[in-house]
C-alpha cells in the first residue's frame, strides 16, 4: 500500500501484438492534432492504409462516446466547456460563490467516478483512470512500475479485469496501461488545451490505501497551489495508494495524475496532462523513458541481505536465520534482532521489507535501524549479491 | 558522491519522504498560489463567515488549565454537549466555553463507548443549540465546516468535503501477541505488555491453535477472526502449552493501544485520534484537523449540522458521526443520565431513611 511503489523486477518488454496498428491510429487522432484532416493525415502516418479508417472511426467514437458530454467531441470546434466563474475570482466571496464550487463538483464527481480505478500490484496498490473506452489507463510510473507488467484493475462496481503496462516516463512519472478486458470502459476527458491554471478549483480522487469497495473512491476538494512545467501541485490530500490517481478541473476534466505527497499535507504532487500528452506515442508504444527515480529500468535491484524473517503484529520484520558468509552476517546482525527500518523507511512486515531491500543495488551501504534486546541499533550493511 | 546520489534516489526513500527530496527538483521556479488564497486560507474562509457564526455560538470548546484540548457540540439550550468522550474523559478538570461564556463546572452525564461519545452538562440557559441536518443523501463532495484552533473568543473555521462513502469503520483490534509460524503453527514470540493477552496469562512459546473454537492454520486467519471484533469485546483463545490445552478469554484492544509501531499511511500521517477505529457508522471527510480539533460539529454551508467530529484517522481522512444516530445517541445517553440520576436519588433517599431510623 505503498505511496511510491517500486518496480517488481519485470524483465519483460516489447510485446507488441499485431492489433497495435490501430489502436495507434487512436493515439494519433487523439493526440496529433484536433482537425479531422490533421487527424487523418496523422493516422496515416502512423500505421498507412485502409485499417486506418476503422482506426479513424474508433477514434471518434472514442472522443465522442457515451459520456455524453460536450467536451467529448473535441475537434469539432466546440473547444473547451466553460471555466467555472469563481477560478478567476482571487477568493471565493459568498456563500453563493461556494454553492457554485460545490455545485460543479458534485455534478463532476458523479460523472468522472466510475472511471478512477485501484490498481493491484500484488505486492502493494495504487490507482489509476481510464481515459478511453477501450480502456487505456494513466497512473503513475511508480505504481505500474515497469513495461509489459501483468497487473489487475479494479473498477468501482469491484470487478477485476485484468491489464498489461505499456510504457513509462521514469523521470516524470507517467506511465500507461491498457485494460486487455473488452470494454466499453467508462472514461473521462482530458484537458488537451491545458486550460489549468494557478488557483483554480481541482478536485482528487483516489484509492486511497487499496481499493475498497465499501468506501468507494475518495474524493477531496483543493486549488492549484503551485504551477511548474513538469510538476503541478494542489492542497487536495494524499495518501498512499492514491498514487497514479486523477486530478480533475471543476469540469471533471483530468488535469493531472497523482504522483507523490509534498512536505506539507497541504502541497500534493501531480504529474500534468501536458507531461502525458508529450510522451503519449512512446507511452503506447511500450517505451521506458529516462533514467529514473520513478522507475527503474528492468535488471537493476537484486541486492541480497540473507536473512530469513518473520512478520510481527505490531510492524517490523524478525530475523529468524541468517545466511553464512552474506551481508547480514558480515554486518552482524543476529537471529532474534527486529528490523524496524531500512535506509529511514519503517519496516511494515516481510513484503514491504523484502521489496526495500530488492529495489536496491549490490554493493549499495544502507542503513538499518534494529531492536536489540528492547534497544535501538542504527547498523550500516553493504548489500551483497545473492 | 555518485552513489549518495542514486541511493538518495532508490525507491525507498523517494517513497515516503519523497515529497521532501523531490520538491526542490521538481518545482523550483514555478508559480505559487499565496498562503490566504489556498483551501484553508484566511481569504477563502471569509466566504465562510455566516456559517462559522454557527460555530461561534453551538460549538464547545474544552480546556484543561488553559490548554485547549477538544471541541463539542452544544445540543440543547440548557446546556448538554456532546463530546469525543476518549478525549475529555481522561481529563480531571475539565472547563467549558460556548461562545464567550466560560463553564467552570462540567457534569458527566453519561458515556457510549461504540460511538465514543460523551453526553456533558454544564448550567446554562439560553444557548444556541445546533440546528440538525439530513445525511441521507449523496453527499460526496458536499462543503463541510468544523472548528480549526480557536482563541479565547473567537472559533475559527476548517474547511473541507465530504469525501468518500458513509459507512461502518471496523477493524483495528488485536490480542497483543507477536506471532512466529512454524509450520501450521501460530507460535507466540512476545506478548506486549498492555494487552489482553498479557492479562489474559498467554505466554511466550505458547501456540494459539483455535480462536472461538475454530482452528488457526495461520496469522491470516486470526486477522480475518480479528476483522469482525469491536475493541472490548472477548473472545475464547484455545493455547496449547507444552502439550496441555488451556482456554483463555482475551479482551481485544485497538492496536494503537497496545503497540507504538505505525502503519506506512499512520506513520505519513502525523498525529491522528487514539480512538480512530471501531466506528458503527461515520461520514468521511477531506477535513484536515489535529486530534485536538475533534469532537465539534460538522456543518454544511447552510449551517446545519450533519454530525460530530469523531476522529482524525489519517493524513487525509477525518471521520464524523452523522446527525441521524448522533441524535438517537443523545436521546439515548439523556435517558440513561436521567435513569441513573433517579435511581441514585432513591438510593440516597434510602440511605437517608435508614440514617433516621
Amino acid at each position: 500500500m505503498g505511496f511510491l511503489l517500486r518496480d517488481a523486477g519485470c524483465a519483460a518488454r516489447g510485446g507488441e501484438s499485431s492489433s497495435m496498428g490501430s489502436t495507434r491510429c487512436i493515439r494519433a487522432l487523439h493526440v496529433g492534432s484536433r482537425s479531422p484532416a490533421a487527424w487523418f493525415k496523422a493516422c496515416l502516418a502512423s500505421c498507412g492504409g485502409g485499417g486506418c479508417v476503422a482506426g479513424l472511426l474508433m477514434g471518434l467514437a472514442v472522443a465522442g462516446g457515451p459520456s455524453g458530454s460536450p467536451a467529448a467531441v473535441e475537434g469539432g470546434g466546440t473547444g473547451p466547456p466553460r471555466r467555472l466563474y469563481v477560478n478567476d475570482k482571487r477568493a471565493p466571496e459568498s456563500i453563493r460563490d461556494l454553492l457554485k464550487i460545490e455545485e460543479a463538483l458534485k455534478e463532476a464527481f458523479q460523472r468522472v467516478r466510475k472511471a478512477a480505478v485501484g490498481i493491484d500490484l500484488g505486492e502493494g496498490a495504487g490507482s489509476g483512470v481510464i481515459v478511453s473506452e477501450d480502456g487505456l489507463v494513466l497512473t503513475a510510473a511508480h505504481v505500474s512500475g515497469g513495461v509489459d507488467k501483468e497487473v489487475t484493475v479494479i473498477l468501482e462496481d469491484g470487478s477485476r479485469v485484468e491489464a498489461r503496462s505499456l510504457g513509462l516516463a521514469s523521470d516524470t512519472d507517467c506511465a500507461m496501461l491498457q485494460i486487455e478486458g473488452e470494454g466499453p470502459f467508462p472514461h473521462v476527458e482530458l484537458d488537451r488545451e491545458d486550460t489549468a491554471r494557478l488557483g483554480d478549483w481541482v478536485f482528487s480522487l483516489g484509492h486511497s490505501g487499496g481499493f475498497d469497495g465499501e468506501r468507494g473512491v475518495a474524493v477531496r476538494l483543493g486549488r492549484l497551489v503551485r504551477v511548474a512545467e513538469e510538476t503541478i501541485q494542489s492542497d487536495c490530500k494524499l495518501i498512499g495508494g492514491d498514487s497514479g490517481g486523477p486530478l480533475f478541473d471543476m469540469n471533471g476534466r483530468l488535469i493531472g495524475i497523482h504522483s507523490r505527497v509534498g512536505r506539507s499535507n497541504e502541497e500534493n504532487m501531480h504529474v500534468p496532462i501536458r507531461v502525458f500528452l508529450r510522451h503519449w506515442e512512446d507511452l503506447r508504444a511500450g517505451e521506458f523513458l529516462g533514467e529514473g527515480p520513478f522507475a527503474k529500468r528492468p535488471g537493476e535491484g537484486g541486492a541480497f541481505l540473507g536473512v530469513a524473517t518473520a512478520d510481527r503484529e505490531e510492524g517490523g520484520v524478525e530475523i529468524t536465520d541468517i545466511v553464512e558468509g552474506s551481508a547480514a552476517s558480515e554486518a552482524d546482525l543476529k537471529v532474534g534482532d527486529v528490523i524496524l527500518k531500512v535506509g529511514g523507511e519503517g519496516v511494515e512486515d516481510r513484503e514491504a521489507f523484502s521489496e526495500l531491500i530488492g529495489g536496491k543495488k549490490p554493493g549499495e551501504v544502507i542503513k538499518l535501524v534494529v531492536l536489540r534486546d528492547e534497544e535501538e541499533l542504527e547498523i550500516e550493511v553493504e548489500l551483497g549479491e545473492r | 558522491m555518485k552513489k549518495s546520489w542514486r541511493s538518495k534516489w532508490n525507491w525507498a526513500s523517494v517513497r515516503l519522504a519523497a515529497g521532501l527530496l523531490a520538491l526542490g527538483a521538481f518545482s523550483a521556479g514555478g508559480q505559487q498560489l499565496e498562503g490566504p488564497l489556498r483551501l484553508n486560507g484566511r481569504e477563502v474562509l471569509k466566504a465562510f463567515e455566516p456559517v462559522r457564526v454557527v460555530l461561534q455560538e453551538s460549538s464547545a470548546v474544552f480546556y484543561e488549565g488553559w490548554k485547549n484540548i477538544n471541541y463539542g457540540v452544544v445540543v440543547s439550550s440548557d446546556g448538554y454537549i456532546l463530546a469525543k468522550a476518549s478525549e475529555v474523559q481522561p481529563v480531571e478538570e475539565l472547563t467549558v466555553r460556548v461562545n464567550r461564556e466560560h463553564f467552570e463546572e462540567v457534569r458527566v452525564v453519561a458515556t457510549d463507548f461504540d460511538w465514543d461519545v460523551a453526553l456533558l452538562k454544564v448550567a446554562a440557559e439560553g444557548l444556541e443549540p445546533v440546528t440538525w441536518g439530513e445525511t441521507d443523501g449523496e453527499l460526496h463532495g458536499t462543503w463541510v465546516v468544523t472548528n480549526g484552533a480557536s482563541s479565547r473568543m473567537r472559533r475559527r473555521a476548517r474547511v473541507g468535503v465530504v469525501s468518500a462513502n458513509t459507512r461502518e469503520i471496523r477493524g483495528g483490534v488485536v490480542l497483543g501477541v507477536v506471532l512466529k509460524t512454524d509450520g501450521e503453527k501460530l507460535v507466540v514470540e512476545k506478548v506486549s505488555e498492555r494487552s489482553g493477552a498479557a492479562e489474559a496469562g498467554i505466554k511466550e512459546g505458547d501456540l494459539i491453535v483455535k480462536a472461538e473454537g475454530k482452528e488457526l492454520k495461520s496469522r491470516q486467519d486470526l486477522m480475518d477472526l480479528l476483522d469482525d471484533k469491536a475493541p472490548r469485546e472477548r473472545i475464547l483463545i484455545t493455547l496449547d502449552r507444552d502439550g496441555e490445552t488451556l482456554e483463555v478469554e482475551v479482551e481485544l484492544k485497538t492496536r494503537s493501544k497496545v503497540f507504538k509501531e505505525l502503519s506506512r499511511n499512520q506513520a505519513m500521517s502525523g498525529r491522528t485520534s487514539d480512538r480512530r477505529t471501531y466506528f458503527p457508522r461515520v461520514i468521511q471527510t477531506d477535513l484536515m484537523l489535529s486530534p485536538r480539533t475533534t469532537g465539534g460539529p460538522l456543518l454544511d454551508l447552510h449551517g446545519r449540522c450533519l454530525g460530530m467530529i469523531i476522529a482524525r484517522s489519517d493524513r487525509a481522512e477525518t471521520y464524523a458521526i452523522p446527525a441521524e444516530e448522533l441524535q438517537e445517541v443523545f436521546r439515548r445517553l439523556l435517558n440513561r443520565g436521567e435513569r441513573e440520576e433517579g435511581e441514585a436519588g432513591e438510593a440516597r433517599a434510602e440511605g437517608s431513611d435508614s440514617a433516621e431510623g
